[in-house]
């Protein structure tokens, strides 16, 4: 080949590779920052009056003089609404049915929208549910939900050959020449003065419980859930993996059986995580009954399983691409073999084993489907140590996917969803740092 | 020598740590099963525990069918489902020495839900079955625009699925073409996003899809409890044994019949029972 073309196919390949690279960060990008905005919204966001309320009576935070004070101003100029719904109404009740029929439902639906803004009327009874007692906490939330009272949707099916067409119709043409008919600039002029809206920093968001199934407060249960998973899975596999890894590359001998062995720890290592979850179920607590149910014991010991491949692989690679001159070395000094593995090959070895720990451990963190049956719960407290031996506790990975399907009110509760996947893409991520830093640290002094 | 006693120091701290997880049990509850329940389940839990800070109630949804064998295994306290047990569940349940004692928490209707932009608002139990047996498969046939309709069902291990099976399908096979989800919110959710589709959830999870009338009647919290809306069904709590009054189980599964469980099950969107 001439060197001109050489030349060109090199440069075509550097290009390409350049461009793969590019590609794979602009995807990265992509991927991760709208969800570290999104997932920002939780923490950071224009908080409402209903917010520090809550931080006020249910985590006793925030002053409470300038709390009541400030709530005292929002029920002020909530005031005319309310006294205005009351009036209409009684007016109604004294008026003939066919008045009442005709506003008997638009002002049902108006009643629960302004409800679901700002919160149960002054002389209504407390509800039950947390979601009921408060209006809405975001000024995110509250423009949508000042939309619903000031429009309703509605849909025109005049051609029954073609799907319907959303129309947004204003609830004040529903109600014009009544009372009410005001009310609704009202609200709309006045919004921020009945919910005086402010920039809010809720950093206590990774530290408080969560309220009314993740509907207030913040993810401490699934946060702590996450970490004991993790630490637990580890306290099992690094051990186990460790020694399982010296004993492959220092004693077994290099035979068939041996050989097999190596294989089927790197088949376990493809085995789909829901196998590991539903052998997790079936043996450690339906067999040999580690707990009596899910446990975060039980779920650990499946992790453990599951990350056991990864770990046992890694340290192996790391102890055999120790030179051989350093056991030589140390046995000719008359070290025994044990004492050759422990202080000479494990140090050396340290980095690459690390690093495979760190991975494991961001996936343990990370993966759902082996704690599904084993350890997560959809709401539980947070745990104390000693309960995570027979409890199960909400997570994280799992936890967001339960706020993403199955949960009742999905689209309310967004920010939480985004919220816990940030954290958890973060948790990843410093581990993933933490990997590199301890490794290059390490790999340093061992240079020195 | 100093290895051992620290071995033996770390030994008798782990025996300490679980007899002291062992006393705790009694103050545990652990609830497995309905994601139709689930919101009521939920909300029972964080108001109990709210009064009683010792015990802690945790709550899964992984289905009815779940619940059950949970229950059977002896891995949860409460299987909450959607569906009465079955003959077979309760046969499984006694060989392993579980006794399920039934508690009826609140009744349901099912709601058959499509997209709001759908024109069609009322349909017939036969319709229904049509539609999932695949003998209807568009909307024009029932009066809506020309779309081919897009099915979406429970999967078997859901009680609602069950539900629907008995009440609606006479256990007639559901068409290939149906797509199974996992839980009530997913249902809604895939609803929500396909103009063509319609799918069947509980009550309390019917925001932001519309509710067709069947056979001529709205579900509400009236016809169910009326039993005129023709697909009304009861949701249950099963214990093992019948729970012994005065503790936190006893309590657990016996607040739907307070007045702030009743509140509660109607607030989530559910019909206390009669």
């Amino acid at each position: 080949m001439r060197l001109q073309t050489r030349k060109v196919l090199d440069r075509a390949f550097a290009g390409s590779g350049i461009m793969a690279i590019a590609l794979m960060v602009l995807a990265l990008v992509i991927l991760l920052a709208p969800m570290f905005v999104r997932g920002a919204g939780a923490i950071f966001f224009t908080g409402t009056v209903e917010h520090r309320r809550i931080m006020l009576e249910k985590f006793e935070r925030g002053d409470r003089a300038a709390v009541e004070a400030e709530d005292r101003a929002a029920r002020t100029a909530r005031e005319p609404v309310y006294r205005d719904l009351a009036a209409f109404e009684k007016s109604l009740a004294e008026g003939d049915a066919a008045t009442r029929r005709k506003y008997g439902k638009p002002l049902h639906d108006l009643k629960k929208a302004i409800h679901t803004l700002l919160g149960p009327a002054p002389d209504e009874v407390r509800p039950m549910l947390m979601r009921d007692q408060y209006g809405q906490a975001r000024w995110d939330r509250a423009q949508v939900k000042l939309a619903q009272v000031l429009y309703r949707e509605d849909w025109d099916y005049s051609d029954p050959t073609r799907a319907g067409i959303k129309r947004l119709k204003p609830r004040a043409a529903d109600f014009v020449g009544t009372p009410i008919e005001g009310l609704f600039s009202y609200v709309e002029r006045n919004l921020d003065k009945m919910l005086l809206p402010r920039r809010t920093v809720y950093w206590q968001f990774l530290t408080d419980d969560s309220y009314d199934s993740h509907f207030f407060g913040g993810i401490w249960p699934e946060l702590l859930g996450t970490f004991y998973l993790t630490v637990g899975a580890l306290l099992f596999a690094v051990p186990m993996g460790l020694i399982a890894a010296i004993y492959l590359t220092e004693y077994a001998p290099d035979n068939r059986w041996t050989r097999l062995l190596r294989t089927c720890i790197s088949t376990l290592a493809g085995v789909p995580s829901i196998v590991f979850g539903l052998f997790g179920l079936a043996f450690f607590i339906n067999t040999i009954h580690v707990s009596e149910s899910k446990s975060v014991l039980a779920g650990s010991m499946t992790l453990a399983l599951m990350v056991l491949p990864t770990v046992i692989r890694a340290a192996e690679e790391a102890i055999r691409a120790v030179p051989a001159t350093f056991k030589e070395a140390a046995l000719s000094l008359g070290a025994g073999r044990w004492h050759a593995v422990r202080s000479v090959i494990l140090p050396a070895a340290l980095p690459g084993i690390l690093t495979g720990i760190v991975i494991s451990m961001g996936r343990a963190a990370g993966e759902t489907a082996p704690i599904i049956f084993t350890a997560a719960v959809s709401v539980g407290k947070p745990l104390a140590l000693w309960q995570t031996l027979t409890q199960a506790t909400p997570a994280l990975s799992w936890n967001i996917f339960n706020l993403a399907t199955e949960h009742e009110a999905v689209d309310e509760i967004r920010h939480v969803q985004y919220g816990m996947v940030l954290v958890l893409v973060s948790l990843v991520l410093i581990l993933n740092l933490a990997a590199i830093v301890l490794r290059a640290r390490i790999a340093r002094r061992m240079r020195a | 020598m100093r290895i051992i006693s620290k071995m033996g120091a770390g030994l008798a701290a782990v025996t300490m740590t679980a007899g002291i997880a062992l006393a705790g049990n009694a103050n545990q509850i652990v609830v497995d099963g309905s994601t139709t329940v689930g919101p009521v389940a939920k909300a029972f839990a964080e108001y109990y525990m709210g009064k009683h800070p010792g015990v802690n109630i945790t709550v899964s949804e992984s289905g009815s069918g779940n619940g059950a064998k949970s229950l059977i295994n002896a891995a949860c306290d409460v299987a909450t489902m959607s569906r009465a047990m079955k003959n077979s569940e309760v046969k499984a349940a006694q060989d392993a020495g579980v006794l399920p004692i039934e508690k009826v928490v609140a009744m349901d209707g099912l709601s058959v839900i499509v997209h709001p932009s759908n024109p069609v608002a009322n349909l017939t139990l036969a319709q229904i079955r049509d539609i999932y047996t695949g003998k209807i498969a568009n909307w024009k046939d029932l009066g809506g625009p020309d779309q081919a309709i897009v099915i979406i069902s429970r999967d078997t291990n859901s009680g609602t699925y069950e539900s629907f099976q008995t009440l609606v399908m006479n256990q007639a096979k559901l068409t290939g073409k149906a797509e199974y989800v996992g839980s009530n919110g997913a249902v809604r959710q895939r609803v929500m996003s396909t103009p063509a589709a319609i799918g069947y959830v509980g009550l309390a999870f019917t925001e932001g899809v519309k509710a067709l009338q069947v056979n001529g009647v709205e579900a509400t919290p009236e016809t169910v409890t009326a039993k005129t809306y023709p697909i009304s069904r009861a949701l249950y709590m099963y214990t093992n044994g019948r729970p012994k009054e005065g503790t936190p189980l006893f309590d657990f599964v016996n607040f739907c019949d307070t007045p702030e469980g009743m509140k509660i099950i109607q607030d989530t969107g559910f019909v206390v029972k009669k």
